[in-house]
């Protein structure tokens, strides 16, 4: 159990966001950010754009777009 | 996240003949049974991700048109190179590198990007200051407003950030992608993706509170304050 500190910590936020923390390191994180408010409250903006930018994001292909895909494919199968 | 290799692959042990015909077998030579086994298992495998890089392409080309031609395309370019896909390594990264290097090569030069190119160059000035909200409960108050907002609000903001910080963002945030496949899907070094992802979200939260300030969902400490509606 350490606590990084805010400086490490803010440094690294991101990077535990996207896990990209050793297990260990975001631990240090985890324990930082018990005792930070200020911290904990930086993650939840991240965490919460992240959320929001995936929904956000989500689509669907047009119908027709697989049709067109197989379509292709076929010709290109039969040049081969 | 070295080994994200999510991806499950079929039943590639079953090669019974119970395939429908849906395909006009043109002729009968030696490679056909081939070409068909290989039709099939692209297919089943790749063809699923048809919704994700549709996503993505919209959010490089920003119209369905073009995101549909370029599906199509890295489709067409993705079962043209299947052969020399290694089954069992992480194919939706395969297809987003074959994506993303489509959309440079043929439509990036068809569209008119203000800092194409140059984004790694922007200084600290032109993207604005970083720490506007520094209390925790201002930051509390900025979580809250950024998850009431619209997702056509967190869109318009993501298409108007310079493209390598809109594609990294995209990665990282939608597709779950790990530094590194970010890396080889953009063809640039770790540093760089991290440089590109952290100014990309900074840029993203400007914009995003400044939508939520001009709609009147403030973010300063006195956000209890009902919303003064204006849509």
């Amino acid at each position: 159990m350490t606590d990084c500190g805010c400086d490490k910590a803010k440094a690294e936020l991101e990077e535990f966001l996207h896990n990209e923390l050793s297990a260990e390191q975001c631990q240090d994180i985890r324990d930082h950010m018990a005792n930070c408010d200020d911290c904990s409250a930086e993650h939840l903006v991240g965490l919460t754009l992240t959320t929001k930018v995936k929904e956000a994001c989500q689509e669907k292909a047009p119908e027709e777009l697989r049709a067109m895909i197989l379509g292709s494919i076929e010709r290109l199968d039969a040049r081969a | 996240m070295t080994s994200a290799v999510l991806e499950h692959v079929g039943t590639a042990s079953a090669p019974t003949r119970d395939r429908a015909p849906q395909a006009p077998v043109v002729d009968s030579g030696p490679m056909t049974d081939e070409l068909a086994e290989r039709r099939r298992l692209f297919q089943e495998q790749a063809l699923p991700y048809m919704d994700q890089l549709y996503g993505a392409a919209m959010r490089m080309t920003k119209n369905p048109a073009d995101a549909s031609d370029l599906v199509q395309e890295t489709f067409v370019k993705a079962f043209a190179a299947f052969g020399q896909f290694e089954q069992g390594t992480n194919l939706k990264a395969w297809l987003y590198r074959i994506l993303t290097n489509t959309f440079i090569n043929v439509y990036r030069k068809k569209q008119r990007d203000p800092y194409q190119g140059s984004t790694d160059e922007l200084e600290e000035w032109q993207l604005g200051s970083a720490e506007s909200a520094t209390s925790s409960s201002s930051r509390s108050a900025e979580a809250e407003a950024i998850d009431r907002m619209p997702a056509s609000a967190v869109k318009d903001a993501l298409q108007s950030i310079p493209e390598d910080f809109r594609l990294a963002v995209y990665f990282a945030d939608v597709e779950g992608f790990s530094y590194q496949e970010i890396a080889d899907i953009m063809k640039t070094p770790v540093g760089t993706v991290m440089s590109r992802l952290h100014r990309g979200r900074r840029l993203l939260r400007e914009l995003l509170a400044d939508y939520a300030r001009e709609r009147g969902m403030t973010l300063s400490e006195t956000a209890t304050t009902r919303t003064r509606s204006t849509t």
